[in-house]
């Protein structure tokens, strides 16, 4: 794609730097000694990822940051997908009731859900487990109401075709919708993957035990790594940084091939 | 045993207003039914409920004798093609003719197998790898119709699949609709709008019109001894003509009806003629290929009639004499449309007393 205006492309490279310039700062960082980075010298190393990843427990809380963003993305997509197809092609007594109170759920802050949340789960004794960190996040009401939408947009007819051509309800989910859905769902599901990988507050809350942190309470931790002293370790916090955002970077570069459009073309005339 | 029996058939969806009022009708196997009306009549509505798209709450629908109406769509052996074709877009033109299969659990060699052969039968064997987005209308249509024969089915439910081709290709895929009824031997019931469709595809034609059923017959008798004004005035290209009897000059038989004739009926005459005839000036010819159709304007309202071509053509403002054959035309109560088997006479063979009298 040639741009128009060379005006107009040297403005966006300009603003695509200056947005990347901190991200490119930090990994920069990340490779220098804290000596070196304090007193303005240049000393390139590995040994702040190897202090990361050795000392500091990183990749254990990288671990569980997969497990259980992942977890949460997939459990999410497969309630929310389930929901939003429910809501766009059913109709049953009470179905707008139901979909407005889950729309209602944007509507509330997530930090007045913490303390009802943690109490439940203290008292189903999930406090300190993977399903506690899980489970909270699972039913995700902009998910479902997103995915509705989009599902809303698919032809009805290419259900009905599938339903003559002898498919249950599910089936039509799976094999029609779905597939169909696909860029929508990628979309989501990156969304949902990122919100819970940056979450902080709930995990803060619901794990006590450090085999269970995930990377963002890590990272927290890093700033407190040497009580008393004054100095953090800038270089040692950036390269911490740095693997935490480097699955999420490559995570959006591989979903961001398949969010391909055009996928309804030639469905109906 | 009647492959479809359809008995009072009614349908109003929650809110609107009734869109079947009633409609009986009792289809054989192996025929090819058309279903056709003006948009709205409910023809779509009464596929849909074949199809067991919508439920059929009200009245009796018997498939092979048995009762239907709470069968749901996958187990009532028929096939469905739809109006925009409704192509999984995902899937390769060989996956949509085979999907049908997969969802019974036919093996995969199997419906492979029949899925190619079906292909070839609609010659898309160079397209089975392409995408529904890779094709061209007629293409798609074909791999619509593909589907819905690789399952075998009893039935098939056309609901108007040729209105999204053109001309050429939509009397070409009309041909092949025709072929592949015979080939198949199955029961075909067609919905369209389009009446050339409806007469040259139908053994039997549905008349149908804000959601009742008008008639339903063999194309011929539609075509000659339609029950009332609206189907003589539908089915027909160009439409009949309708006349008050009183406007008609020397006619000679029951006043109080309008007269219905075809344009083909009709003869021009450049000067006044004996017997029943109409005064009109023209106002517009018309070549639509073999023939001329002729507009003319009349104190009974607008007529058109059907001129050879190679036969003189009047000139637009020319007055002329329509001479109509009593004996092709149909009469109709002027109030209700109902035809009426009236014996339309020359004036020759009134009695005198009553020729005075209509003079």
């Amino acid at each position: 794609m040639k741009p128009e205006n060379p005006f107009l492309a040297v403005l966006a490279l300009a603003a695509g730097l200056l947005f990347l310039s901190p991200v490119l700062y930090s990994i920069w960082m990340s490779f220098q000694t804290a000596d070196a980075y304090y007193t303005g010298n240049i000393e390139f190393t590995f040994h702040n990822y190897e202090m990361a990843i050795g000392q500091y427990n990183f990749a254990r809380y990288l671990v569980n940051s997969v497990i259980v963003s992942g977890l949460v993305t997939l459990i999410g997509l497969a309630v929310a997908t389930c929901a939003a197809f429910a809501f766009a092609r059913y109709t049953f007594p009470g179905s707008n009731l139901l979909f407005g109170a889950v729309v209602a759920t944007l509507m509330i802050p997530s930090h007045i859900t913490l303390i009802p949340n943690y109490l439940t789960l203290a008292k189903a004794g999930l406090l300190d487990t993977y399903a506690g960190l899980v489970l909270p996040a699972v039913s995700n009401g902009f998910a479902a109401f997103f995915l509705r939408q989009y599902i809303r947009g698919i032809p009805r007819a290419l259900d009905e075709a599938a339903y003559m051509d002898g498919a249950s309800p599910l089936k039509v989910l799976w094999r029609v919708i779905i597939p169909l859905s696909k860029p929508a769902i990628l979309s989501m599901g990156l969304y949902i993957f990122i919100s819970e990988w940056n979450n902080y507050i709930w995990p803060l809350v619901a794990i006590g035990r450090e085999d269970l942190y995930t990377l963002q309470i890590g990272l927290a931790r890093l700033y407190r790594v040497n009580p008393g002293e004054d100095i953090i370790d800038w270089p040692l916090v950036m390269a911490a940084s740095t693997i935490t955002i480097l699955p999420v970077l490559v995570g959006f570069i591989l979903v961001e091939r398949h969010l391909i459009r055009g996928m309804m073309m030639g469905a109906v005339k | 045993m009647s492959a479809i029996t359809l008995k009072d058939i009614r349908k109003s969806y929650a809110g609107g207003p009734q869109i079947l009022h009633g409609v009986s009708m009792d289809i054989q196997h192996g025929e090819f039914i058309v279903i056709v009306g003006p948009s709205g009549c409910g023809k779509s509505t009464l596929l849909r409920l074949l199809a067991g798209l919508d439920p059929c709450e009200q009245g009796e629908l018997l498939i092979d004798g048995k009762r239907a109406n709470d069968l749901p769509p996958q187990d009532r052996d028929i096939g469905m093609i739809f109006q925009n074709y409704a192509l999984y877009p995902h899937m390769t033109v060989l996956e949509n003719i085979a999907f049908g299969l997969e969802l019974r659990k036919v093996p995969k060699v199997e419906r492979l197998k029949r899925a190619r052969s079906v292909a070839e039968t609609l010659q898309l064997t160079s397209y089975l790898d392409r995408k529904p987005g890779a094709l061209s209308g007629g293409q798609r249509q074909r791999v619509a119709m593909g589907r819905a024969m690789a399952r075998d089915c009893s039935t098939f439910l056309m609901d108007e699949p040729l209105s999204n081709l053109d001309n050429a290709l939509r009397v070409a895929m009309r041909t092949e609709i025709k072929d592949l009824h015979r080939q198949l031997g199955a029961t075909i019931i067609y919905v369209t709008h389009d009446q050339t469709e409806a007469l040259s595809l139908a053994d039997r034609v549905a008349v149908m019109k804000d959601g009742h059923l008008q008639q339903f017959d063999t194309p011929d008798m539609i075509y000659d001894q339609p029950v009332n004004r609206f189907v003589a005035g539908f089915l027909g290209s160009p439409a009949m003509n309708f006349v008050p009897a009183d406007c008609i000059d020397d006619w000679g038989g029951e006043r109080n009806i309008d007269v219905g004739f075809r344009p083909e009926a009709l003869s021009l005459n450049r000067s006044p003629v004996s017997g029943p005839s109409i005064t009109a000036r023209v106002v517009l010819t018309e070549m639509t290929g073999a023939t001329f159709i002729v507009h003319c304007e009349s104190e009974a309202g607008r007529l058109s009639a059907v001129v050879a071509r190679g036969e003189e053509l009047p000139h637009e403002g020319d007055t002329i004499w329509l001479s109509l054959d009593p004996s092709q035309a149909l009469c109709f109560d002027a109030i209700s449309g109902v035809r009426l088997d009236l014996p339309v006479m020359h004036h020759s063979q009134m009695p005198k007393t009553h020729v005075k009298e209509t003079a």
